[in-house]
Formats: structure tokens, sequence, C-alpha cells
């Protein structure tokens, strides 16, 4: 099995809770996402979170995201800033309620600015960026290149394809500096060979630093166990109203985190029938 | 052509057009005229006003008056649009919007006790009757925002200042100008009323109502056609520098 070691706890939801009114939407939810540390590599975190349609898996990714309170409950994330010492400049961490802002949001839709083009919309992201100042032009050249989107940087979002809209809208979360990535339904209506490139992106992504946390929400749970390390399940408990995470599973633990050919092991297709049984 | 939602070039869309006036022409030229002048009288009567210097002199007065008229009108509107996402601000906003209900006729005594002379109360009179139509159609356009727009700005770290400027003012200039091409039939169309109020000044309104005081219907219809093909011609005009400016307004067009 590949060395690997859990650190730091990079995000923390302690007892989330969800309603509006009298309707329970999500409750009691907790979960911890750790540092990973693979010796000799940058290797960031992939966390899935699966459930059935309707299970309330966006209003998690909203709370996640800082775009909606939670009933009851909080969020912390860990934060690295950049702090002068006498021996020079140093990265310290801290703990904080997550904000609107901290988490790079990936929607379904790959939403995008209508009126500005594709470089403008990255640039608008690079600016926020005060780890890029000067070289935001650069750093937004180097991942269109990467990402394959340099002849679409004059174009408009509207002009753009679905596969492309979405590698826009991840560059622009890169850009940004965020360490988290929360990806809606990300896997959702692509063919099999588009699915197969948007994987490797995502994975590509996860591998760009350390600290890189990816948080995929979707129903698609074999690609999802395909591409994670952690996969937690939502679905409903017996008697209560709402959702709740009802398993946590550690793909890593299994062997399963990694590989490139995981769904030809027979432990993939016993860990897809056991999320399957969880729903 | 008789399909609902058949799709036709814009070559067939032309030639129907210039057909359908062109059979409305003869219709109304063959048909028993009374006291409506024929089409070839008006058209007459346009080439021969077009070659005085008073319709010229009287047109240009209504337009500079209309222009100046939109500047205010956009001017206002747009200050308090922006300002209407600020709840001290919305009541405001609303209570313009609710200004449409007002009928002019009844307000034209404060406004002459308001303003110094003719000219500042037709352009007054006309501000007051177009804000609160510019008004309405932009707080529309604010009120169909997607959320995802200002949650797009949120996870780019925007403040609310800063949503407030990317997705209302900047992401909806294109639509302010729609508005303002929209809307300038509302303004081409009070000109000829208040220009009745003050008529020293003249104006292309002025000279319907002297016209229409003499029965001179041929020229009264010369004169209307004139100022619907310069409305028209105002409409293409605006939706060209439109996608000029706003080139994105094109590709969501197609």
């Amino acid at each position: 099995m590949t060395a690997y070691s859990k650190r730091d706890v990079l995000l923390q939801a302690r007892d989330l809770s969800l309603s509006y009114g009298d309707k329970c939407i999500l409750h009691d939810i907790n979960f911890t996402i750790r540092d990973i540390i693979r010796p000799g590599m940058l290797q960031g975190q992939v966390v899935s979170l699966v459930g059935r349609s309707g299970i309330g898996k966006t209003q998690l990714f909203r709370i996640l995201s800082g775009l909606q309170r939670p009933s009851s409950g909080s969020i912390t994330i860990r934060e690295r800033k950049p702090a002068e010492t006498g021996n020079g400049s140093i990265e310290v961490y801290q703990e904080r309620p997550v904000r609107p802002g901290d988490m790079g949001v990936i929607f379904q839709n790959y939403y995008q600015f209508g009126w500005r083009t594709v470089k403008q919309s990255l640039l608008l992201a690079a600016r926020r960026n005060k780890a890029l100042a000067g070289k935001e032009e650069d750093t937004l050249l180097q991942y269109a290149d990467q990402f394959d989107i340099a002849d679409v940087l004059h174009r408009w979002p509207a002009q753009l394809s679905g596969g492309q809209q979405q590698r826009v809208s991840i560059i622009q979360q890169l850009l940004k500096g965020a360490d988290f990535l929360l990806l809606d339904e990300p896997f959702s209506g692509l063919d099999v060979c588009v699915l197969d490139k948007v994987v490797e992106l995502l994975l590509q992504v996860s591998l760009s630093d350390e600290l890189k946390t990816l948080i995929i929400v979707s129903h698609d749970i074999a690609t999802a166990i395909a591409i994670s390390d952690t996969v937690f399940i939502l679905g409903r408990q017996a008697g209560r109203e709402g959702s709740t995470l009802v398993k946590e599973i550690d793909l890593i633990e299994r062997g399963l985190a990694w590989q490139k050919e995981v769904r030809q092991e027979k432990v993939f297709a016993e860990t897809l029938g056991e999320i399957k049984g969880a729903l | 052509m008789f399909r609902p939602f058949e799709k036709i070039s814009r070559q067939t869309f032309l030639i129907m057009v210039v057909l359908q006036v062109l059979f409305t022409l003869v219709v109304w030229q063959l048909s028993p005229g009374g006291l409506i002048p024929q089409p070839t009288h008006v058209l007459a009567a346009l080439s021969q006003l077009l070659t005085t210097r008073l319709l010229i002199d009287n047109l240009l007065v209504s337009l500079v008056l209309t222009l100046q008229a939109m500047f205010y009108s956009i001017v206002i509107t747009l200050i308090f649009s922006y300002l209407s996402v600020i709840p001290f601000f919305h009541s405001i906003a609303q209570f313009i919007v609710k200004c449409r209900y007002l009928t002019l006729t009844g307000l034209i005594f404060i406004f002459t006790l308001l303003t110094r002379d003719g000219s500042q109360l037709k352009l007054s009179l006309l501000v007051f009757g177009i804000v609160p139509f510019f008004t309405t159609s932009f707080l529309a356009v604010i009120l169909r925002i997607p959320a995802q727009e200002y949650e797009l700005c949120q996870t780019l770290g925007y403040n609310r200042w800063e949503s407030l400027y990317e997705v209302i003012v900047v992401g909806k200039a294109d639509q302010v100008f729609e508005m303002v091409r929209q809307n300038f039939a509302i303004a081409w169309m009070m000109i000829t009323m208040v220009e009745g109020l003050s008529m020293s000044e003249g104006g292309i309104g002025a000279l319907l109502i002297k016209y229409n005081k003499y029965n001179d219907l041929t020229r009264v219809l010369a004169l209307q056609g004139l100022i619907f093909m310069i409305g028209l011609c105002f409409d293409y005009l605006l939706g060209l520098l439109r996608h000029w400016l706003f080139p994105y307004t094109k590709v969501h067009q197609k």
C-alpha cells in the first residue's frame, strides 16, 4: 500500500443543520478533512459527497461555500497567511469560520459573466489574488495553456462548449488562489470521453498543491469513488426528517485512491455496492 | 409563411414588409378619400415641407429638446435604479415607478411655478414624464438578475459594492442601452405634446398644432410620417450602437 499519513485538519464541519421553517433539510452533519501527506510528492485531497437526488447535497454545497448560513453549527477552515519573521517570510496557519469567497466554487452550469470575455473574467479573478501581484497575466496564460483553452481567451462565455466553460470556471477559481475547490455535479451530463478528461483534469488540480482540497458533490457514485480519497454519504436515518452523513469511507485504506485503473479492482465494485446500499 | 414559429430569411422578411407597405399604400390611394388626404398628396406635402427652412428649424428644436430630456432622464433613472438595491433608496425608486399614474396635465401649473421659462418647463415635463417609465424598465431588469451572478461575485471575494458595480453597473450596461432604445419612443411621442405648452420656441409639436388648427390634414399627416421615420431611424441607430458598444449582445442574440 502507498505510504501516507493524515495530519492537520484543513476543514471541519461541526453539528451542521439546516431548516426552512419547520422543515428539516440537514441535521447533525459532522466531518473533518485532513491534510494527506505522501512522502516525496505534492498530494492534495479529493473528497466526494454523494447522495441521491433531492437529498440536500446542493444545500450542503452552498453552506460549505459560505453562500448560505446553516441554521446551526459551523464550518471552520485552516487558513494560511504569509508572515514576516526576522529570517524572512514564512506561512502561518490559523483556524477560522468559512466566509463567502474562501472557497473556489464551480457551479453545475459553470456560470460566467456574459459581459466579460474569458480573459477578462480570468483576470478579474487573478487580480483578487495578492500572491499573483504583477504576474496575473503570465499565470493566466500558463493555466490557459495547461488546460487547453488558450485559443478561446478572447471569446464570450456563450461561445464556449460545455467542457471549455468547465475549464474556464476551474481556472478562474484556481487563479483566485483558494485552497478549497467546491464542485457541484462536475460529471453531470458528460459523455464517456469527456468524463475521463474531467477526471484527469481534477486529479491534475489536486496534485498542484499540498493543501489543494477538492470537494466534489455528485450523484455519480462510480466516478466519485474513482477520483476521491474519501467519500461521505449523505442519506436519511430511519424515523428522522432531513438528511445527514450516514457513512464515511476511507478509500486510501481500501487501496482505491490514486489508482488509474481503479474501476477494474474487485474492491471497487464492492465499495460501489456498499455505497449504493447506504443511500 | 403562414405557419406558427416558421423561420424565414431576412431577405424574405424584407420583401414581405415592402409588399405589405405597398399594398397598404395602394389600398389607401384607391379608397374613397373624403376628408383623409391620399398618400400621393401627403408625399407631395412632405417633399414641399422638406425644402423649407421652417421644418428643419422646428425639427432641430424638437431633436435637441428630446436628446436633452433623454440625457437627464437617463442620469436620474440610473442613479435611483442603482441605488434601489440599498433599502433606504428602494422606497424612493418604487415611488418614482408609481409616478407613471400621475397625469402631466394636472402638474403643468406646478411645473410652471417651479421653472423659469418655457424651455425649462418643456424639459422638466418631459423628464418627469419619461423617468417613471425608464425606472420601471430598469428595475425590472435588476429584479430579473439571476442569483448566480451575485453568487459568482461572492465566490470571487467581491464585497457588496463591488458586486453592485460588476453585476448591475457593468453587467447591465447593454440593457440600459436597450431600455433607452425602447423608451425613446415615449420621449419622441411626448415631445409633440409638451411643445404645445410653449409654442413660442417652435418645434415639430408646435408645427403640428398649427397645421391642425387650420385643418391642414395633408401637412399633419406628412409631419406624422416624418416623425415616424425619424423614430425608426433612431431605433435602428441605437440598435447598431448597442451591438458595437457591447459585442456580446450579438452572441446572445444568435
